[in-house]
């Protein structure tokens, strides 16, 4: 906690700022590009919102509090760049996010940055169905490997509201994939 | 049809990759799109002042036609018809050929009633300067 603290002020410190935001770049690439790659599925659109995550983590520095984690403060931020992405390309297209992430699923297929099979694509399909609350719990648990504690702080629900989310939504993927 | 478990069965992955070197370069590519901290306050303060400069600029004009106006408004005009009367006095006397008979002539009995009036001379300066005068005499005669 204390590293965090003083690597905040590094990161706040016009001398230091550079270098602290390269390591924070280092640090959190890699699991915020698979974050935001499970909401918006193809490689370019997460390579966006991923590039507008850091700005915008850059330019709101001044305004982290330390009230949240900063872990956790980027997350949010991440998964709020993804999802008002995804909105207003659906608006561009004029079809609704159902349909739009229905798309993308068919084009996971024949996408080069994808590597999977039927389960795989079955699994997204089932994902796709869930309501977008127990959609973020299951993937940010199941692919991510986020503790409970960890998606509690990004989303700010409770661990036991998130529990029930993420057997909720097992059921239904299970159901699913059975019949389909 | 057996049941289908998700935890029975083996982890499915995401699927998800990303090209090759992606992210060697990534990190470059983000800090390229940063706002430079210090080009960013430089040109604040710029825009900042340059906005402050032309208030002063405005407010500078103001007060200056504010205070010269009054100034200039008076040099155009303290020229203007109103002449004072010591002035117009000493033109009068200095530039005209009306002689104290023609001034004579032109007042009226009511004028010199008026001007008695006006001067209320006491008895006693009048006696005063008579007896001064040397010519009394001419005056009683006629």
């Amino acid at each position: 906690m204390r590293e965090e603290k003083e690597f905040i002020q590094e990161l706040l410190n016009p001398k230091t700022q550079n270098l602290a935001f390269e390591r924070l770049l280092k640090e959190f690439q890699r699991p915020l590009y698979n974050h935001i790659r499970t909401i918006v599925l193809n490689h370019d659109d997460t390579d966006d919102v991923l590039q507008n995550t850091f700005v915008k983590v850059f330019q709101n520095l001044n305004k982290f509090k330390g009230e949240s984690k900063l872990f956790s403060w980027i997350y949010r931020i991440a998964t709020n760049e993804a999802l008002t992405f995804l909105n207003q390309k659906a608006k561009k297209s004029g079809i609704s996010s159902e349909t739009l992430q229905s798309k993308a699923i068919d084009n996971l297929k024949a996408d080069v940055y994808f590597d999977g099979n039927e389960i795989q694509i079955k699994l997204q399909k089932a994902i796709a169905l869930l309501p977008e609350k127990q959609q973020l719990v299951f993937k940010m648990k199941y692919f991510e490997e986020l503790k409970y504690e960890e998606i509690s702080e990004i989303l700010g629900t409770s661990v036991g509201a998130l529990k029930a989310s993420y057997h909720h939504a097992v059921k239904k993927i299970e159901a699913f994939v059975k019949t389909n | 049809m057996k049941t289908f478990k998700l935890n029975n069965e083996p982890k499915i992955k995401s699927g998800f990759k990303t090209p090759e070197n992606y992210f060697d370069t990534f990190s470059a590519k983000v800090m390229q799109q940063l706002p430079k901290e210090e080009a960013k306050k430089e040109s604040r303060i710029i825009s900042l002042f340059s906005k402050r400069k032309s208030w002063i600029y405005a407010a500078a004009a103001v007060l200056v036609l504010a205070l010269t106006l009054p100034v200039a408004y008076n040099n155009f005009y303290s020229s203007s018809p109103e002449i004072d009367e010591a002035t117009l006095e000493n033109y009068i006397s200095y530039n005209t050929s009306i002689s104290d008979a023609d001034l004579v002539n032109l007042l009226d009995e009511k004028d010199i009633q008026n001007m008695d009036i006006g001067m209320n001379i006491e008895n006693i300066t009048i006696e005063n300067e008579l007896s001064a005068n040397k010519n009394l005499e001419n005056y009683l005669s006629n």
